[in-house]
């Protein structure tokens, strides 16, 4: 029993010293092996599949011409969100690029590149009600429906308003629309793509943003593909590639110059 | 000359002697009756002539060629262990049917894997399972179950069950037939159907070691008696002589709480 | 209902093909887990200590602990800790890992029922057959296998009904199921959101083939009743 032991203690050291011998460089790993994985989630108009199954989307084709700027393929791959981090660190993605919100809590969690795009937390409420309510503290006294530990629930609390967690951000919407929750907090990328004319929640407006955020991408700590990714995007925007790639989408209006 | 021969045999188990100094023979042709109270090790002695124990001293001889030596404990391999075995049947108490098999496939069974094992038995396949099969079929009819080859075990009375555990032992032509108290699982009326065959069986001289409890029938059926106290043989003769005359007091007693009994 | 006319095309396609998955995962988990739950039930029956111990211990590890946590390790830990991520990050590695999680832990739960039904087969069948001249080897194919498996098919149709629904745990290493294609048209996918209808019309499928399951394994039963 003794000996099963030491032979445990030593294999638990053996591995922490490994892990302490981290790759040298992130960007050599990836060229090394000529793939970049990229995680992301069906999130348009970020990241989404068009008819013929292929994922698209502003940050898709972003990706897309970053893997071929180092001179890599580039896969798309859907993961769970929440397991984003073990993903990056278990080394089965090499990025999360999917309008991920610069948290303190992200870029704490991973290394992050510059902003590209700006994003708020804006208030969905049922068209026909959206009327009655002037300005944020006019909201007090609703139920926001919220996705579990993102940004919107944070900005609620702030405000002391009362909240639902639910655990996507569509399943928000899917809450007002219901009727089961007064108003729903979510990205605004996402209520320009989903509420409104024309979108699955004809009946739901957004109004207010309850306050202002930026999207990055992220990698593993210390990874040296952010500063490389940070060059292409200044790049890209010197040269106009990612307004283009912008206006496609519908987002032109959202984003940040690089320099 | 004696068909079987044992010689000191000796057997323990854990701490605990089960059988002391057993010396015996048996002649070909003849029935051998073991009595004695349950735990005597009667059983026990059918087990090592079988191989399914192993003596811890002792010979065992069949036709004069040694089966067993426990002064030359060599290891003996697994095929060899089958040929010595095949010079013993032995009739379970419990019938051991093979259940997924019919009464002929219980019969047939174990000469149809023997038989793969012959060089000549690609070529004459057919043959050698239709002989294998008329004879199978042959000793249902012989234990009065004609009518029943095609039955499962599940399908037949214990009685009927017990006469195909006899035709599956016979099937394999043993030297020694031994019975290991084949009525004790049955039910009173059964029994007589059991012991019916046995004594034609006996009649037909076949060469047979039984263990019961029917006094009369052992009584009867035998040749020769052993009655066996405590792991070692009490007493052996004649039927007439042990049933009627026995020497020895504890066979007075065994046999006398057998007759309070009745 | 004109909406969701209109939604069907794309959601059947999509749950047809996360179902395909599931049922991938199914059968590689049975075609691997039976045999491998056999030689984990031989092991524990091992006259050698130490291997016997061993697979013991195995099987309360992975019948003592939850799948899902089991798939994170699998899939996650030679990444995480090893720094050799050998699954890769496609989906490819991803079903394979889950393969691997699913196959482990249903062969554990196989081989407790393969002890079981080893063990219910009475020692006289082995002496029976012992004194009839047959091999050990010949002794299981020809007399305590068939025996065996009729004393395993009700509790392994029981697992095999509940693998079936087990394989959605997969979905946490992000394995696209079925489970997950129908909850994608809740979150927004393929131009549909909000759609709640595909996450509670995988039970169709579930139940359909599950239907088709105990159909089979009962005639497998119905099969095996000829003897007692």
């Amino acid at each position: 029993m003794k000996k099963l032991l030491s032979l445990l203690l030593a294999a638990a050291m053996l591995l922490t010293l490994t892990a302490a011998f981290a790759e040298d460089s992130d960007l050599a790993y990836v060229q090394g092996k000529g793939k970049l994985v990229v995680g992301i989630t069906d999130f348009a108009p970020m990241d989404y599949k068009n008819e013929a199954g292929e994922w698209i989307g502003f940050d898709a084709d972003m990706a897309k011409a970053f893997g071929a700027s180092i001179g890599v393929e580039v896969e798309l791959i859907e993961i769970d969100w929440d397991n984003k981090v073990l993903e990056l660190n278990g080394k089965t993605i090499d990025c999360v690029w999917n309008g991920m919100t610069l948290t303190d809590e992200v870029k704490s969690a991973m290394s992050c590149s510059n902003a590209y795009a700006n994003n708020a937390q804006v208030v969905i409420l049922p068209a026909d009600k959206a009327a009655s309510y002037a300005d944020v503290p006019a909201l007090s006294g609703l139920t926001f429906a919220v996705e579990a530990g993102s940004a919107g629930e944070a900005e609620v609390k702030a405000l002391g308003y009362a909240t639902t967690a639910v655990s996507t951000q569509a399943d928000t919407l899917m809450e007002v629309a219901a009727g089961t929750s007064d108003a729903a907090v979510i990205d605004a990328l996402m209520a320009a793509a989903m509420v409104g004319e024309g979108t699955g929640y004809a009946g739901l407006t957004y109004t207010f943003s309850l306050n202002s955020e930026e999207y990055g991408v992220g990698f593993r700590t210390g990874s040296d593909l952010v500063d490389a990714l940070n060059a292409f995007l200044a790049a890209s925007y010197a040269d106009g590639t990612m307004q283009a790639i912008a206006e496609t989408y519908g987002v032109q209006a959202a984003i940040i110059p690089q320099a | 000359m004696a068909i079987l021969e044992v010689e000191h045999i000796q057997k323990s188990f854990g701490g605990t002697r089960v059988l002391e100094d057993i010396s015996f023979s048996l002649e070909k042709g003849k029935t051998l009756s073991l009595i004695g109270s349950s735990g005597s090790g009667k059983t026990t002695l059918l087990r090592c002539l079988n191989f399914l124990e192993t003596p811890d001293q002792g010979i065992i001889r069949v036709n004069g060629e040694v089966l067993f030596d426990g002064s030359q404990p060599l290891k003996q391999s697994a095929s060899e262990l089958r040929k010595k075995r095949l010079h013993f049947g032995l009739v379970f108490q419990s019938f051991n049917l093979f259940p997924q098999y019919t009464a002929l496939g219980n019969v047939m069974l174990a000469g149809s894997l023997l038989a793969k094992e012959r060089p000549d038995y690609k070529e004459h396949r057919r043959e050698i399972q239709a002989e294998l099969e008329a004879t199978g079929r042959d000793l249902l009819a012989q234990m009065g179950l004609k009518e029943k080859v095609d039955n499962y075990p599940h399908q037949l009375s214990g009685g009927q069950c017990q006469r195909v555990a006899i035709a599956r032992a016979l099937a394999l032509h043993p030297d020694i037939l031994c019975f290991d108290e084949p009525t004790s699982a049955l039910d009173p009326e059964l029994t007589g159907e059991v012991l019916r065959v046995i004594r034609e069986l006996a009649e037909r001289e076949t060469t047979m070691m039984i263990v019961t409890h029917e006094m009369v029938f052992a009584r009867d059926v035998a040749d020769t008696v052993i009655f066996m106290d405590d792991g070692k043989i009490c007493e052996q003769g004649k039927p007439l002589d042990v049933f009627d005359h026995p020497k020895e007091e504890r066979t007075k007693q065994f046999l006398a709480r057998y007759r309070e009994q009745r | 209902m004109e909406l969701i006319m209109k939604q069907m095309p794309i959601v059947f396609n999509a749950l047809n093909v996360g179902f395909l998955h599931t049922l991938q995962l199914f059968f590689i988990t049975l075609i691997g887990a039976l045999p491998l739950g056999l030689l984990i039930a031989l092991g524990t029956m091992s006259r050698f200590k130490l291997l016997s111990l061993f697979n013991r211990i195995v099987i309360w590890i992975v019948r003592g602990s939850p799948l899902m946590i089991q798939l994170l390790i699998i899939y996650y830990f030679p990444g995480l800790v090893l720094h050799n991520p050998i699954w890769g990050g496609g989906e490819t590695g991803r079903f394979w890992a889950a393969s691997v999680a699913f196959i482990i832990n249903y062969a554990c739960y196989f081989a407790e029922i393969y002890r079981g039904g080893i063990q219910s087969i009475p020692n006289g069948q082995t002496e029976a057959g012992l004194v009839l001249g047959m091999t050990h080897r010949q002794i299981f194919f020809h007399v305590k296998l068939l025996q065996m498996i009729k004393a395993i098919v009700p509790p392994i149709s029981n697992e095999i009904i509940t693998l079936v629904k087990d394989t959605s745990l997969s979905r946490i290493i992000a394995l696209q199921e079925i489970i997950w294609a129908g909850q994608s048209f809740l979150k927004g996918s393929q131009g549909i959101s909000g759609a709640v209808w595909p996450l509670f019309f995988t039970a169709i499928y579930y139940l359909v083939w599950n239907g088709i399951m105990t159909v089979a394994l009962g005639r497998l039963e119905k099969r095996l009743s000829y003897f007692k």
